[in-house]
């Protein structure tokens, strides 16, 4: 019994030494410095769906060969952008039953509308029945993020050649950003 | 009969409330804290008094899905791939707990043959938040990954709170097989915050025959966060730590938001070897009515885009604000609201039940004067013990060898079979110098040479004064 009664204080006093010295091995607790979060967020951006009456004229009726419009992306001004985007890749996709070549231009623009860049592409022509499906890639990596950084608005631009052949049809637009983060 | 109606009720009450605390030092009759756990413990002394601050310094921490080697292995691998893993390999359920105890004040006397009144006071904090899986995936890797599958808001689900326990305990001798006991409890709440309950789920479509690629989705998003005691910290810009400190303990005597509770106990003799014994504790709730702010998260909302309608502007004309539009469409659709509506905070309900088995007859110095009665010498027994958490009960299960040495010493070894692990030693051991008595308890023993590799880890430990005659 005072075998038992000597064990256990020992074995006691060897627990509050445990307690103590609080082992912990095979860790490095400095690795947390290395710690980041690095989402990578699929975000859709613009789309439209359009005609021929949308290259008309309203005042005088005649066919316009360019339109455009601009849409301000105001999250490019977020600190998440500005500071921890690392890189993007633009998706652009047409899908087209006009029957001729459309130009895209797709702009992006800085709050004093100095073009960052642009991503410039032509639309292969479609029929009435058989649409077409034009895509385009834009990867911005980390040398040249800072277009990105810089730009608030985009700029959707269509732009048709002259031409006296009929110009009817319907093209539908989507768009996505792929952003990918360090924070 | 009526006493088998009885036990058959408690047995009843156990397995559908069961409850866990600090199994270590459940019916330890020669231990104050076990009329902690169960107030209607049999116990074996007369009178006690813990010496203040120390008599009972208790803490526990566990994480079911994580241990610190899964995060920071020294093992030349990348640590944010192994938090990714980590991450990915938990679920929803997966829970971090923290519980802290100290005994400010502890005592006791025996009012006559039967009753054993004790009180004291002891402050809390007990932290228990369930994996926050959804948004913590999306957060650290996206939704790339994780196209058409939802993001769970339910899965943001935690309860934190400090306070300060003012308790009042009754143990009752009815006659010699069995015990009875209650516990009143006064909560001076310190602090709290919880997040329970909530709903919504946020998914990215892929869409091929969408307008867009993707199709973005909030659906039946409500996610509240209640919280007592945060404001006023928040609102003085500044202030420092002492300062914080000195206005947290304010609320420790009844300057913060009061609850009440109740703890039952009961023990029973079924013949001169086999003892049952039952608890129930924190039957209460807190009124947080004081420094109360809430905030709430809700709506729903969908999106493929923003659509650029090519209108006829000539240079002059102002383009049409077309994220303003969809900005103010977000915001009617997905609201926040902060308010300072009371609430009331249930506390997590710990039950245990336990049965053993005594042999070896104990022998003691003749003390005609004295109740002071150990039947046997050794105690066989199994626990199951439980708390419950917002997404239900949290169980352990735990076989003990409790050994009498002498009239001095006494330890309890114990196996517990619980969500951290399946390889949960535990000893307690405890030493009476005349009157002086000290106890230690660890939990999960075999964790203790590398803590690194443990998802739990829990200690008890105190000293007091403890008279028998």
């Amino acid at each position: 019994m005072k075998f038992l009664s000597s064990f256990l204080t020992k074995f006691a006093s060897l627990i509050i030494g445990f307690l103590l010295l609080g082992c912990v091995k095979d860790v490095d607790l400095d690795q947390r410095d290395d710690i980041i979060l690095s989402p990578d967020l699929q975000i859709d951006l613009l789309i439209y769906d359009i005609d021929q009456t949308h290259f008309k004229d309203t005042v005088t009726g005649n066919t316009k060969t360019r339109i455009s419009d601009t849409v301000r992306l105001e999250f490019l001004d977020d600190s998440y952008i500005q500071d921890d985007l690392t890189s993007v890749e633009f998706y652009f996709r047409h899908i087209n039953t006009f029957p001729r070549e459309i130009n895209s231009k797709v702009r992006f623009l800085s709050e004093v509308n100095r073009e960052q860049f642009a991503v410039n592409y032509t639309i292969k022509p479609g029929a009435d029945g058989n649409p077409v499906t034009t895509e385009q890639y834009e990867l911005i990596e980390e040398d040249r993020i800072n277009l990105v950084r810089r730009s608030i608005k985009m700029v959707v631009e269509l732009e048709v050649q002259p031409d006296t052949t009929a110009f009817e049809g319907e093209l539908d637009f989507a768009s996505k950003g792929f952003f990918s983060f360090e924070f | 009969m009526k006493m088998w109606r009885l036990i058959c009720l408690f047995l009843f009450v156990c397995s559908t409330v069961v409850a866990q605390n600090k199994p270590l030092l459940f019916n330890v009759d020669d231990l104050p804290q076990t009329l902690m756990s169960n107030p209607g413990a049999q116990i074996n002394f007369t009178g006690h008094i813990g010496i203040p601050l120390f008599s009972q310094i208790h803490l526990s921490a566990g994480s079911t899905g994580a241990n610190l080697y899964d995060i920071f292995a020294d093992d030349g691998t990348n640590i944010n791939t192994r938090i990714q893993e980590t991450m990915r390999s938990m679920d929803a359920r997966d829970y971090f707990a923290l519980n802290q105890q100290l005994e400010i004040i502890s005592l006791g006397w025996k009012l006559d043959d039967r009753n054993y009144l004790s009180m004291g006071i002891y402050q809390e904090m007990d932290l228990f938040a369930y994996f926050p899986k959804g948004p913590a995936i999306l957060v650290n890797e996206g939704n790339n990954d994780y196209l058409n599958e939802p993001f769970h808001f339910d899965d943001v689900s935690f309860t934190g709170e400090i306070m300060t326990v003012y308790h009042l305990g009754i143990n009752h001798k009815f006659d010699r097989r069995l015990t009875v006991g209650a516990r009143a409890k006064l909560y001076s709440g310190i602090f709290n915050a919880e997040s329970t309950g909530n709903t919504g789920r946020f998914t990215t479509y892929t869409t091929p025959n969408g307008r867009n690629v993707y199709h973005h989705e909030v659906v039946d998003m409500d996610v509240l966060i209640n919280t007592s005691g945060f404001a006023p910290l928040k609102e003085e810009e500044g202030m420092t730590v002492e300062q914080a400190t000195a206005e947290l303990l304010s609320r420790s005597y009844f300057g913060g938001n009061l609850g009440f509770g109740l703890d039952l106990g009961i023990s029973y003799i079924l013949d001169e070897q086999f003892i049952l014994s039952g608890s129930v504790q924190d039957l209460g709730a807190v009124f947080q009515r004081k420094d109360v702010e809430n905030y709430r998260y809700f709506g729903a909302y969908e999106t493929s885009g923003l659509e650029p309608l090519f209108p006829d502007l000539d240079e002059n004309d102002e383009a049409i604000p077309y994220w303003d539009i969809f900005e103010d469409e977000v915001d009617r659709n997905l609201r926040d609201q902060t308010t300072n509506e009371t609430y009331t905070t249930w506390r997590p309900i710990k039950a245990n039940f336990a049965m053993e088995y005594g042999f070896g007859s104990g022998f003691l110095p003749c003390h005609y004067l004295s109740d002071k009665e150990v039947r046997y010498m050794n105690l066989l027994g199994m626990q199951l013990s439980g708390v419950k958490r917002p997404k239900g009960f949290v169980y352990a299960l735990t076989a003990y060898y409790d050994r009498k040495i002498n009239e001095n010493q006494r330890f309890k070894l114990t196996y517990t079979l619980d969500d951290y692990s399946l390889t949960n030693i535990g000893l307690m051991y405890t030493r009476t110098f005349n009157k002086f008595n000290v106890y230690l308890a660890v939990n999960n023993l075999l964790a203790y040479p590398n803590l690194a590799k443990a998802h739990s880890a829990s200690v008890q430990l105190g000293m007091q004064l403890v008279f028998n005659d």
